[in-house]
């Protein structure tokens, strides 16, 4: 923690940077801070609770925060998948942002959380996670815990998904996404949702529904789902906002898992890996196709 | 004060088998598939959670996240409008928090204001309130700050709080009264209010404070610091995801749309919207006149604390704090309130 | 063929709903009608560019509207008229097509091929292969009653007025 406030503290007063975003105690737990004066580093904290994607407000679609100028921003090393993202997308120049990643040995679910992390108040997301630090970032800072073996619960209800009948999945589905209220909150919080006008928001013509009853729900969720294949990073975010509890991360998984095993490829920080769904090989799998 | 009755535990729960076997929907706080509590259709009172707050509120009983308004078909150089019925079947809503029942008066007087809300009200009719006297609540609960209270009767029918073996039953409303007429068998003469005067001061005293009580500090402020760096500097945490409001017992603003089944037929719809999306004041021009998330969140605050105030005086806010438990960036309603006035009163406040 | 023939009376015609690409698949649609092959006529054909415009909403709208099944078709790899685009509409088939198997929709209801200019019997084929197989699985209706029409209620009044000009 000393490490990060102290290279926090060097980048604002040496200029480098008009403001380091970051996590700091909130009234109720850990949240994003943004530290914008020297001595404001010593509100920063990273340890267990510290769940929030940061990359999300480096995003283009927040003309609130561009006034910031060049920010530093602290990442785990999957928000750091995040940036990779943005930065493979053309949506922000390398050079305008300095990258200050932290060692993790995984985070809790919740932010709010006083539990110790274990085996049993890890989030689910980081079971089975490879990395420990970020190879995108300018600074790495702290220690890392060893990490938490997999496989995710989410990857063994995948599972048992996959082995019931179609019909049933179906009735599965139409149970979670029924709640949906159309909030777009999965959208709000993504660090690649970076759509200046989303295709869900368009009404001429109306491909999406607006309405949140079913038929509008699936298309939707349908939409971010094809939309996010070979850019979803994990980072949990929008399972973790849905105020319907739905399921999201069962369904940005499954893709992950399809474009991992179809294309071999899995996000990682590195920008110069082209994303799976825009290129092609021209011998890809085609089985199903007649 | 009002009438007071008296129901045990057991009527309790015979009562709410009465109201299934006379066909009356039933709603209350009770457990979800993934382990939060929400207010849902229930079958039996043994499903009723009452230590929790549930993650709603009572406003998708009233103003569903989606309703159809008309049918509408072309019919050559006519439209014919299919009429839905705005009838609903008779429920009560068992186990409400005095914070969300009150929330649907508020929302009263914004729907009869320059039109009565027809499927509102319709709703409202059909619908009988019985609360439960909050045991109380967590530090983002502000109620009293907000005139309201763990133990206020503000828009429910029946305010019941926990004494002996059952609950001492406030009768608030004649509809309220009527329901205790009609199911006299449960009800009996037990405990008075003073019976619950520890569970009641528990409660308030598990809320004072969080915010300083002075919302006519806080509507002073907020109607004359439009520009100020304050609503800047906590707006850059916001992602715009609009949890607060879709949580929010008081939030009920719509979008209406139309839905075209075929080429000539269609559904216009009410849906739920939130002011801090850009989409909800875009102009078709594409000009935004709220353009950027700072003026989304302080259209937040100004219309709770300010400009339903000026309005209908009456707070758009009933202190639940749904919001701040919501909200995925730690964004705090008590923080923001508690600043505010700290600022108003020239007692700093800046971070 | 036996879909080549009219349902018995009474019996589930599925509606299908075909996205082909205008140089390749759509010619090939062409070429069966011009060499007069018999086939099913349960299929509406919507032609675009090229199956790189083919975008997974199609699909969804479709169903939306009612259809039963779909069909998406274009030029074999390599023949591309925009050189790639069927390569990139490759891997997005791909992918949705897994998802909406994951969601519960039966993938017998999708129908990807290759059909080029002059396979007007493959065209055939493929047409009168879907609407069996669609036939099988009935009517959509899983799909139908996402949402309930509101004019299956009884309507309390019906008003008229002009439409605007």
């Amino acid at each position: 923690m000393t490490e990060l406030r102290e290279l926090a503290r060097r980048l604002l007063s040496e200029g480098t940077v008009n403001a380091v975003l970051g996590w700091e105690e909130g009234p109720r737990g850990a949240r994003p801070a943004f530290v914008t004066t020297p001595d404001g580093a010593d509100r920063l904290i990273f340890d267990p609770r510290c769940v929030h994607d940061l990359a999300s407000y480096l995003s283009p679609r927040r003309p609130h925060l561009k006034k910031l100028g060049k920010v530093a921003v602290v990442l785990k090393p999957c928000d750091a998948r995040a940036v990779a993202g943005l930065i493979r997308e053309t949506q922000i120049p390398r050079e305008n942002v300095v990258l200050v990643g932290v060692r993790c040995g995984g985070v809790l679910a919740d932010p709010e959380s006083t539990a110790p992390l274990s085996e049993t108040t890890v989030a689910d997301r980081c079971r089975g996670c490879p990395d420990r630090e970020a190879k995108l970032a300018d600074h790495v800072v702290g220690t890392a815990g060893a990490g938490f073996p997999g496989p995710s619960r989410r990857a063994q209800k995948i599972e048992e998904l996959a082995a019931m009948p179609v019909d049933r999945r179906w009735d599965f589905w139409q149970a979670e996404l029924s709640k949906c209220v159309r909030c777009h909150a999965c959208r709000q919080v993504c660090p690649l949702c970076f759509c200046e006008r989303c295709m869900a928001d368009k009404s001429l013509p109306r491909w999406i529904e607006s309405s949140p009853h079913a038929r509008g729900n699936i298309a939707w969720h349908i939409t971010r789902a094809m939309h996010l294949a070979g850019r979803c990073v994990d980072c949990g975010e929008c399972e973790r906002v849905c105020p319907e509890g739905i399921p999201l991360g069962l369904i940005t998984r499954k893709i992950a898992q399809v474009v991992s095993d179809r294309y071999d490829f899995r996000p990682s920080d590195d920008p110069a890996v082209p994303a799976p769904v825009g290129t092609y090989r021209m011998d890809d799998p085609q089985e199903f196709i007649l | 004060m009002s009438t007071t009755t008296f129901i045990r535990t057991a009527d309790l729960k015979g009562l709410v088998a009465d109201f299934n076997a006379a066909g009356i929907g039933v709603a209350g706080p009770a457990r979800t598939s993934d382990g939060a509590v929400d207010y849902q259709s229930i079958t039996s009172f043994d499903a009723v959670v009452l230590d929790a707050q549930p993650r709603n509120s009572l406003k998708q009983f009233f103003l569903p996240p989606t309703e159809p308004l008309f049918k509408y078909a072309r019919q050559g150089q006519d439209v014919a409008i299919l009429e839905v019925p705005m009838s609903f079947p008779p429920r009560v809503l068992i186990g409400a928090r005095p914070c969300d029942a009150a929330a649907v008066e508020v929302l009263d007087r914004v729907m009869n204001w320059d039109y009565k809300d027809e499927p509102w009200f319709a709703r409202r009719d059909a619908t009988t309130i019985v609360t439960f006297a909050c045991p109380g609540g967590d530090r983002s609960c502000f109620c009293t700050a907000v005139g309201l209270a763990p133990d206020a009767t503000r828009g429910s029918d029946l305010l019941l709080a926990p004494a002996g073996d059952g609950y001492v039953v406030e009768i608030v409303t004649p509809k309220g009264q009527k329901l205790v007429d009609a199911y006299a068998k449960r009800f009996a003469t037990g405990a008075g209010v003073d019976a619950t005067k520890a569970y009641r001061d528990t409660a308030r005293a598990s809320v004072e404070g969080h915010v300083p009580a002075r919302p006519d500090v806080i509507r002073a402020w907020v109607e004359t610091h439009f520009e100020d760096p304050f609503w800047a500097e906590i707006s850059m945490r916001c992602h715009g995801c609009g949890g607060c409001a879709a949580s929010c017992p008081t939030c009920h603003c719509f979008d209406i749309v139309d839905e075209p089944e075929t080429l000539t037929e269609g559904v216009r719809r009410r849906n739920w919207d939130t002011c801090q999306t850009s989409l909800f004041t875009m102009h078709a021009s594409g000009h935004n006149p709220r353009h950027d998330q700072c003026g989304r969140c302080r259209q937040r605050v100004n219309h709770k604390f300010a400009i339903y105030p000026a309005r209908f005086n009456d707070i758009l806010c009933t202190g639940c704090g749904r919001c701040a438990r919501t909200c995925p960036a730690g964004q705090d309603v008590t923080e923001i309130l508690t600043r505010i006035v700290a600022m108003a009163t020239g007692q700093g406040g800046a971070a | 063929m036996d879909s080549a023939t009219p349902a018995a009376a009474g019996g589930f015609e599925p509606r299908i709903t075909a996205f082909v690409c205008n140089w390749c698949t759509y010619t090939g649609a062409d070429l069966a009608g011009t060499s007069r092959l018999q086939m099913a006529s349960n299929v509406r054909i919507i032609r675009l560019p090229c199956t790189g415009r083919i975008d997974p909403m199609f699909m969804i709208k479709a169903f939306e509207r009612g259809a039963d099944g779909v069909i998406v078709s274009g030029c074999h790899p390599a023949d591309c008229h925009y050189n790639a685009g069927n390569y990139h509409a490759r891997r997005r088939f791909a992918i949705f097509r897994e998802l909406i198997q994951f969601l519960g929709i039966d993938t017998g209801r999708i129908t990807f091929s290759w059909v080029s200019a002059s396979e007007g019997a493959k065209w055939r084929d493929i047409v009168n292969d879907t609407v069996t197989r669609v036939r099988g699985l009935g009517p959509f209706t899983a799909y139908r009653k996402l949402v309930v029409d509101p004019a299956t209620v009884p309507a309390a009044k019906v008003t008229s007025k002009e439409v605007p000009a």
